[in-house]
């Protein structure tokens, strides 16, 4: 049998991913539609924030402070007379930046090491203590020892992002390419000489990489609480940026008397996190129901 | 049992050892030099140099680190820059908050999510599962702060039911209504989780065999649900409570700045702020093996729960 021969098995099934219909499956249930498009409406006023937002998110009118919603400002002003609308808009380009930054260099280094870990039984030991080590570290307290040593920052979230994805998915990877190791092409391939690369690459990681997606999309949510919380800290994105965490805590000095300066970029990062968490649980649902709990 | 506890001790170790070394890493990589900060701008290189010797920071790094480990154990965190009191001493102010604040979310959110999940999962696929599942969701999407801001804004100020700023005292003294506020708000976070996971577990468990006897032999349904299928589902649930440490931590710092309670979390995020790194790393450090002993407690607890874990 020649190396080829053997590889398409492997790509067979590799994993739900390639099952067709998935987009179709997807699609009939009504509530991961209307996540779906309510994240991709989002994503794309994220990218298009210059021109969709109707203000400058950073001219400010102190003839127009703290106003409320109206037609002229649909979500109102700020202590600033700063649009909040506009800001809103550009705070999620930089809280969904921040939130696909950690999850995919953490799910790519995540993917790696638990690949490795499984693949060398020798690296296990070490690999998986050095998992334990990371998640002896919960993310907010990364994200203030960063910021602590290197100043708060976005660089201090995204630090904090990646590492708090990095052992869960480590693990989660471990998991499926330890299951992957057991099968018999994986034998087979390495009696026909398959190199140590390919075997990690096509054989193994093409066979989990549907597990780790579908886990990265379950994390994707939480991973963007976790950086909200941080901006909320002061440790994030430093003003005038506009980031949603940090407008929130911005508006709560002024709870009292313009209580939707706060509450509406705190109703955007929850917007977007239950979006992505519907979508998430739908996915799972579709394409690796085992991730199930 | 005792075994099993030792074991996982042993294995914690390490764990330990990182989150000591990457503590010890803080104070090594921090941009400025301590001994600068101390000495205040106008120091002499004398000066500057004894408090160097005096703190040990002209030692190799491996004997500065066993040096590190032995003042920790003492309880030596080193002093403020910014109050000059000992860390150890603005510590120990700070666990007893933090741990009643905890503590407090715990006793709101795991009675809660037990009942609504188990609630759930005898109502399966009625409108009352998909509510309690609908806010479930919702609950796990929602930032600690937007709940403690909608507290504040109403409970708080608008209604004026109940403090929200500080702590009046501990719970035995009168402290209590201050507490309801800040424990409320890390406690309606966890909520979701837990009632989402109690519903699949009450789930799978009331498929079993034992819970068909448990009917079959006439039991009331209360009963069948309280102590057959409760109490077997419960071990993944307190799986859960452990793998939610990290976020109860997360959450409570966050909690503690907004309420001014006053915490260990508020404290690193006060020193953080204002650069007083020995202060901001005797904090986190704290902090981690907070985490670190809540997950050994899981654990312990989970061989309680599940016999079985003894014997493999």
């Amino acid at each position: 049998m020649s190396v080829e021969a053997l590889n398409a098995p492997a790509a067979e099934t590799s994993g739900p991913l390639s099952r067709s219909g998935v987009l179709h499956r997807l699609a009939r249930d009504k509530v991961a539609a209307v996540a779906a498009l309510v994240l991709t409406l989002i994503a794309l006023s994220a990218v298009f924030a210059p021109v969709v937002a109707p203000y400058d998110p950073y001219l400010t009118d102190l003839t127009k402070v703290m106003q409320p919603p109206s037609a002229e400002h649909w979500f109102g002003t700020d202590n600033t007379g700063r649009d909040i609308l506009s800001r809103v808009i550009y705070g999620t380009r930089n809280t969904l930046m921040l939130g696909l930054i950690g999850v995919v260099i953490g799910g790519l280094l995540g993917g790696l090491l638990g690949i490795l870990a499984a693949y060398y039984p020798r690296a296990d030991g070490w690999i998986m203590r050095l998992v334990d080590v990371m998640l002896a570290f919960p993310a907010i307290l990364i994200g203030l020892a960063v910021a602590a040593v290197a100043g708060a920052g976005l660089g201090a979230v995204v630090i904090a992002l990646v590492v708090a994805t990095v052992p869960d998915v480590a693990r989660v990877a471990r998991g499926a390419a330890v299951g992957v190791m057991g099968q018999e092409f994986m034998e087979a391939g390495r009696a026909v000489g398959v190199s140590d690369r390919t075997l990690i690459w096509r054989y193994l990681t093409l066979n989990c990489i549907s597990t780790i997606f579908v886990f990265l999309t379950l994390r994707f949510g939480q991973i963007i609480l976790i950086g909200s919380a941080l901006g909320f800290l002061g440790m994030g994105a430093q003003p005038p940026t506009a980031e949603l965490g940090m407008m929130a805590a911005q508006g709560r000095d002024f709870l009292f008397m313009a209580p939707h300066i706060a509450t509406i970029p705190s109703c955007a990062i929850f917007v977007i996190v239950l979006a992505a968490n519907l979508l998430g649980d739908a996915l799972r649902d579709v394409l690796d129901p085992r991730l199930q709990t | 049992m005792g075994r099993q506890i030792v074991h996982r001790l042993l294995v914690s170790f390490p764990a330990l050892l990182g989150v000591l070394f990457l503590c010890f890493c803080l104070l090594q990589v921090v941009p400025a030099d301590p001994a600068m900060i101390i000495a205040g701008p106008e120091a002499k290189a004398e000066t500057i140099a004894a408090i160097r010797n005096e703190l040990g920071l002209d030692r190799p790094i491996p004997i500065q680190f066993a040096e590190y480990i032995g003042r920790v154990l003492r309880g030596d965190l080193g002093r403020s820059i910014i109050s000059n009191k000992m860390v150890s001493e603005e510590l120990a102010l700070t666990i007893g908050p933090t741990v009643e604040l905890m503590l407090g979310a715990m006793l709101i959110a795991v009675p809660c999510g037990l009942a609504l999940g188990t609630f759930a999962a005898v109502r399966r696929g009625r409108l009352s599962d998909r509510i309690i599942m609908a806010i479930s969701v919702a609950g796990v999407s929602m930032p600690v702060f937007f709940i403690g801001l909608i507290l504040i804004q109403y409970v708080g100020f608008k209604w004026g039911l109940l403090p929200f700023t500080g702590r009046t005292g501990p719970i035995w003294d009168g402290g209590l209504p201050s507490l309801v506020l800040p424990a409320l708000t890390l406690g309606l976070v966890l909520i979701g989780p837990i009632a989402r996971l109690t519903r699949t577990a009450v789930l799978e468990v009331l498929g079993a065999d034992f819970v068909r006897t448990a009917r079959a032999k006439g039991l009331r349904e209360t009963v069948v649900i309280i102590h057959h299928a409760l109490r077997n589902a419960l071990i993944p649930v307190v799986t859960l409570i452990g793998l939610q440490a990290a976020f109860l931590l997360g959450g409570a710092v966050v909690t503690e700045t907004m309420f001014s309670w006053p915490g260990v979390g508020r404290l690193a995020v006060g020193a953080i702020v204002s650069s007083d790194f020995p202060t901001a790393q005797g904090a986190i450090m704290i902090l981690a093996i907070a985490f670190l002993t809540i997950n050994l407690l899981v654990d312990v607890l989970y061989v309680y729960l599940d016999p079985r874990v003894q014997r493999s």
